[in-house]
C-alpha cells in the first residue's frame, strides 16, 4: 500500500512536469506578450523609433502639430517596464492614428518613479528635446533598458542613444543640466503631483478650455488603449 | 488535523502573494520590491501565460490547495498533491526564467516558490499519512 502511493506521487510528479511542458509549449511561454522582446531586439540602430516619428512635427518635449485640439501627457519614468511596454506596443499606433492626423498632440512628462538613476534618463530626454528629438531619445533609452535602479542610465548610454538618433551629442550631454532642462523637469513633478500621478505611465487628457483629466485604460496595448482615448476625445 | 491545518496556513499566505502580484498586474503599478527587479519580472513576457496573468493562476491554484486542505481522504490528498506538483514545476520553470532570459530577480516571485514548494511537501506528507476512506 505504502508502495502504491509512493508510485502514484512519482507518476503525479511527472505528470506535472510534462503538463507544464505541454502548457507552456502550447501557449507560448506568455506568447501574447511576446512582442516588447521581439521587437526590441529588431529596432537596433533606432531605425523603428526614425519611422515612427519620421515627419512628425516636434517642438521641445511636445510630438503632433500644434493646432491638434487635445493633448495628451505622456508621464513615463525611463527605468519603467510598463512605460517601455507602452513606447513599444502602443506608441506607433496612437503615433499613426491620432497625431499624424492632427487628433492630439502629445507631451514627454518625465518624472522620477523608480529611483535617482530615472533622473538622468529624464534630463537626457528633455536635453533631446532642445534638438527636437525627445520622443526619439526616450524610445532609444528604452531601447536599453536594464533593470530598475542598477544604475543603467549612465552618460556612456546617453551618449550611445543619443548618437543613434543622430543628436548633437556634446550639445545634448551638456544641455543635461542647462536651466531648460532643470525648468522642464520641475514642470513635469508639478503637474504630476497636481494630477495625483501614482505610478508610470500615467496619461492626461486635455480638451480645449479644459483641464488635465487622467486617462482611464484597461490595458496598454492598442486594444484596451484606443477604446479609452477615442472615448476622452469624443 | 494539524497536516490540514498547517497547509491551509501556507495556502493563505500564497494566495496573499497571488492577490498582491495579481492586483499589481490590473492596477499597473509598481509592486514595492527590495530586490530591484519586481517591476521587470512582472511586465516581461513571462508574466502571463496565453493573455492571463500567471498570479492569477496561481490564485486560482492556492484556492483550489486551499480548499483540498478542508477535505478528507486520500483522493483530496492526492488532487493536492498534483495540483502543487504542478505549482512547483511552473514555479521552477518561472524561476528559471529570472534567472535567465529575464535577468532580474522578483522577491515575490520567490516568496511564492517556497510557499508552494512548502504545500506541495505538506501534500505529499499528508498523502502518506492519510488513511484510504474519507472519514
Amino acid at each position: 500500500m505504502e508502495r502504491n502511493r509512493l508510485l502514484l506521487l512519482a507518476a503525479a510528479a511527472a505528470a506535472a512536469i510534462v503538463a507544464v511542458v505541454v502548457i507552456v509549449v502550447v501557449a507560448g511561454g506568455g506568447s501574447s506578450t511576446t512582442q516588447p522582446t521581439t521587437t526590441q531586439t529588431t529596432r537596433g540602430g533606432g531605425t523603428e523609433a526614425t519611422r515612427t516619428f519620421a515627419g512628425v512635427a516636434q517642438h521641445g518635449a511636445t510630438l503632433g502639430k500644434a493646432s491638434a485640439p487635445a493633448t495628451m501627457y505622456v508621464f513615463e519614468d525611463p527605468q519603467c517596464p510598463y512605460c517601455r511596454q507602452w513606447n513599444i506596443d502602443t506608441l506607433p499606433t496612437v503615433v499613426d492614428n491620432y497625431v499624424r492626423a492632427g487628433r492630439v498632440k502629445l507631451v514627454y512628462r518625465g518624472i522620477q518613479i523608480i529611483g535617482a538613476n530615472s533622473i538622468v534618463g529624464i534630463s537626457a530626454i528633455y536635453a533631446a528635446g532642445l534638438q527636437g528629438k525627445a520622443w526619439q531619445m526616450a524610445e532609444a533609452l528604452y531601447e536599453r533598458q536594464g533593470a530598475e535602479n542598477s544604475g543603467w542610465i549612465t552618460l556612456g548610454v546617453v551618449r550611445q542613444a543619443a548618437g543613434e538618433i543622430h543628436a548633437n551629442v556634446a550639445k545634448l550631454v551638456k544641455d543635461m543640466k542647462s536651466d531648460a532642462v532643470l525648468t522642464e523637469m520641475r514642470a513635469s513633478a508639478g503637474q504630476a503631483q497636481s494630477l495625483g500621478v501614482q505610478g508610470t505611465p500615467t496619461f492626461g487628457i486635455q480638451k480645449p478650455l479644459g483641464t488635465i483629466e487622467q486617462l482611464q485604460i484597461s490595458s496598454l496595448d492598442p486594444s484596451g488603449f484606443t477604446p479609452a482615448l477615442d472615448a476622452a476625445l469624443s | 488535523m494539524r497536516l490540514r491545518a498547517a497547509i491551509a496556513v501556507a495556502c493563505a499566505i500564497g494566495i496573499g502573494i497571488a492577490a498582491y502580484l495579481t492586483y499589481v498586474h490590473f492596477a499597473h503599478v509598481a509592486p514595492v520590491c527590495t530586490t530591484g527587479g519586481c517591476e521587470k519580472v512582472q511586465k516581461s513576457k513571462y508574466a502571463e501565460l496565453a493573455g492571463v496573468p500567471v498570479a492569477l493562476l496561481g490564485l486560482v491554484a492556492y484556492v483550489v490547495l486551499l480548499a483540498l486542505a478542508f477535505v478528507r481522504g486520500i483522493n483530496a490528498a492526492f488532487a493536492g498533491v498534483v495540483v502543487a506538483f504542478v505549482g512547483v514545476a511552473f514555479s521552477g520553470y518561472l524561476l528559471w526564467a529570472q534567472l535567465g532570459p529575464i535577468g532580474a530577480i522578483c522577491q515575490w516571485c520567490l516568496g511564492n516558490d517556497l510557499t508552494i514548494a512548502v504545500v506541495a511537501a505538506l501534500y505529499v506528507v499528508r498523502m502518506l499519512s492519510e488513511s484510504d476512506t474519507p472519514a
